[in-house]
């Protein structure tokens, strides 16, 4: 019967046309109904936590019992800011070193992660076991972990300062001090570069351990880009006798470049909430209230300075990086 | 023609369909060394040395804290007093992990914490598969919009928006400053939903908990990247748009799942900053912090020598512990770790 029906129906001169629209107008209601449950938690739960934290930063809030959802708010304009960023030098100091710590962390972590994709996307003994030790620090040294390992470090390293001014053994806890300074020094006075990349450079290595536990993502969307590169791009490369380091840089590079800003778009975003991020283990501890001379209202205000901050930066390094992406056309 | 006289072969043997033929070849002597004493072979063997080190190397910054804990997790506490005790211990002891068993309530952190990820990972990796799908595969109007917000999402941090969280769902309603839709409506008395599952259920369900735009990011690269001749052609035989999901894509999708799932699932394990945001009450719900406590039968020992080591040795033995179900896990999907990643052909 219904059959029948809809054999009738597309005799109609209409209704051909009208289906068509419904199916579109059907996949567009599937579309909304997929994303429907992010839509409604954005709108109804985020967005008013956000624009709340936004308003907390120009007003005064003194909640007489915030668990209860009473507030007494007091507009105070641009108060909060001035306070914060110029009555406050402790928190400026911590912003400026923390800026230059996720600085100086982005381009280590970009080519420590890029380097290491590209080599184990190599064929060899024991591919699937390194990569398998290489991901554990993303699965594992997280969160409370990461912060617990970072917490004893720095203990053990104080207490050996304190012992032995750091000639002794170290008795646990993690690695420091892979190389001093001194060894470093000797081998790039033969190199002339300047003393500054020599710092940065004995700096990466000490904090290797850091760097290698914050880019497993990075290293793992770093495959990911590389395995999408075809092969006979490289077999018509080795044909026409390219060598190794050619080809890294006139096909890797420029096909990898995009996940590269990707890359470094996460890794900033990332030192959010990596332990080490000491500027934002300051601002938790003045919105958990442990700073006696810090108001609510000023940790909220730090929070949303030190956020424009890190997106100004994430602004620059896109733009830089934009530049020099190469984006493949893709043939239809 | 002078190669013509070269290459010249010697007829041994003729029969009907066979042929055997005998030509000089290069002495084994003169191919080896062709092949072995060449520039590019020995740049080679340097290479593939170079690699096998650095690889070794970075695998041993990456496992020594793992040992270091493990050799700290069964010294005892005079071991810590000796100098010249460095890795291996003297008198081995599990006393460190008894107590831990015994004192930090242990168990009970490992039950609740096991049961609250099993349940967060399931519903992001279920709600985060959903939204991804409908960005990769549907052109609706506002589908670039809503990227942009998953975007957002992933670009602001939690962190900043800390105490808005708390405040929101210890009076839970659709609103702000504790002026509810819900509540100025129907009347009644603020919601509280603190101590119990409900907020990270809520952010969960509406994929905005931890790092869930990054999932739905990797997701919509891999749905992307599945023909659309799949799904069409499903069309065409009369699947409707959710069983197509369901019953096509998403079977497809189980490596990647997996990958998102893990992520999802070890991310919730070791987070502290929901945990301690969302339940204040210890019985409501047990978190691993507590666990680094330092256990009573070992208070005395961590004044004495060598206590401040020894004290560290504890907290490591906690970390141990907690992530010891977490490595069991990762042996068990990184197979699909690196498989899902591999097919999902993330691109700018």
């Amino acid at each position: 019967m219904t059959k029948v029906l809809s054999i009738f129906r597309k005799s109609d001169a209409k209704a051909p046309r009208r289906k068509s629209i419904s199916l579109d107008r059907k996949k567009a209601r599937a579309g909304w109904i997929f994303v429907l449950p992010f839509v409604i938690g954005f709108v109804l739960i985020y967005i008013p936590m956000i624009a709340e934290s936004l308003i907390y930063t120009f007003t005064d809030v003194t909640a007489t019992s915030l668990k209860d959802g009473i507030f007494s708010i007091k507009a105070v304009g641009f108060d909060n800011y001035q306070e914060v960023l110029f009555n406050h030098t402790d928190f400026v100091e911590r912003l400026v070193s923390g800026t230059t710590q996720l600085i100086i962390d982005i381009p280590a972590i970009i080519i420590f992660s890029l380097f290491m994709a590209v080599m184990l996307n190599q064929k060899m003994i024991g591919r699937a076991a390194f990569r398998a030790i290489f991901f554990i620090p993303v699965i594992v040294t997280t969160g409370i972990i990461a912060k617990t390992d970072l917490a004893t470090q720095s203990t053990t390293s104080e207490m050996e300062g304190g012992m032995e001014s750091g000639n002794e053994a170290q008795q646990s806890g993690g690695v420091s001090q892979i190389v001093s300074a001194a060894d470093f020094g000797a081998l790039f006075s033969n190199m002339k570069v300047g003393g500054e990349l020599q710092a940065y450079v004995v700096d990466i290595i000490n904090n290797i351990f850091n760097i290698v536990n914050r880019s497993g993502v990075q290293l793992l969307i770093f495959l990911a880009g590389l395995q999408s590169i075809s092969p006979a791009i490289y077999e018509s490369c080795s044909i026409d006798g390219a060598s190794a380091w050619e080809t890294f840089w006139k096909i890797t590079f420029p096909m990898i470049s995009p996940m590269i800003l990707v890359n470094a778009v996460y890794t900033v975003i990332d030192s959010f909430t990596a332990a080490s991020n000491s500027v934002m283990s300051f601002i938790q501890d003045v919105l958990a209230g442990n700073s006696a001379n810090y108001k609510a209202s000023y940790g909220v205000t730090m929070a949303w300075v030190y956020f424009l901050i890190v997106i100004v930066i994430v602004a620059v390094v896109a733009g830089i990086l934009s530049t020099y992406i190469f984006y493949q056309r893709k043939e239809t | 023609m002078t190669n013509d006289t070269q290459n010249v072969t010697k007829v041994k043997k003729q029969t009907k369909n066979k042929i055997r033929v005998d030509f000089e070849r290069t002495s084994l002597w003169q191919r080896l060394k062709i092949k072995y004493l060449s520039l590019r072979f020995i740049g080679r063997v340097i290479f593939v040395i170079f690699r096998i080190v650095l690889l070794l190397g970075i695998s041993y910054i990456i496992l020594y804290p793992f040992i270091s804990k493990i050799a700290g997790s069964i010294m005892s506490p005079e071991d810590f007093a000796d100098v010249t005790v460095a890795l291996i211990s003297r008198n081995p002891t599990l006393d460190t992990y008894k107590a831990i068993l015994e004192h930090n309530s242990f168990m009970d952190a490992m039950a609740d914490t096991a049961l609250l990820s099993l349940l967060c990972a399931l519903i992001q990796t279920f709600s985060c598969c959903l939204v991804a799908y409908g960005l990769a595969k549907y052109k609706f109007r506002g589908n670039t919009a809503v990227f942009f917000c998953v975007i957002l999402t992933m670009i602001i941090p939690h962190t900043i928006i800390q105490t808005q969280m708390q405040q929101h769902f210890a009076a839970f309603d659709i609103g702000m400053f504790g002026k509810g839709l819900i509540r100025s409506v129907f009347g009644g008395m603020p919601l509280n939903l603190i101590n119990t599952n409900w907020p990270l259920m809520i952010l969960s369900i509406t994929a905005m908990a931890f790092k869930n735009g990054l999932f739905i990011f990797m997701l919509r690269q891999f749905f992307k990247n599945i023909p659309d001749e799949l799904e069409e052609s499903a069309y065409i035989d009369g699947s409707g748009i959710f069983r197509t999901f369901f019953q096509i894509i998403l079977p497809l999708s189980i490596p990647m799942l997996i990958t998102v799932f893990l992520f999802a699932f070890s991310w919730q394990w070791t987070d502290s900053f929901y945990v301690s945001l969302f339940y204040l009450d210890k019985t409501a719900y047990q978190s691993f912090t507590n666990v680094y406590a330092i256990p009573q039968p070992f208070v005395e020992a961590i004044g004495k020598a060598g206590g401040s080591a020894f004290r560290a040795a504890i907290q490591n033995t906690a970390s141990l512990m907690i992530i010891a179900p977490l490595v069991v896990v990762y042996l068990f999907c990184q197979r699909f770790l690196v498989q899902g990643i591999e097919r999902s052909g993330i691109t700018g």
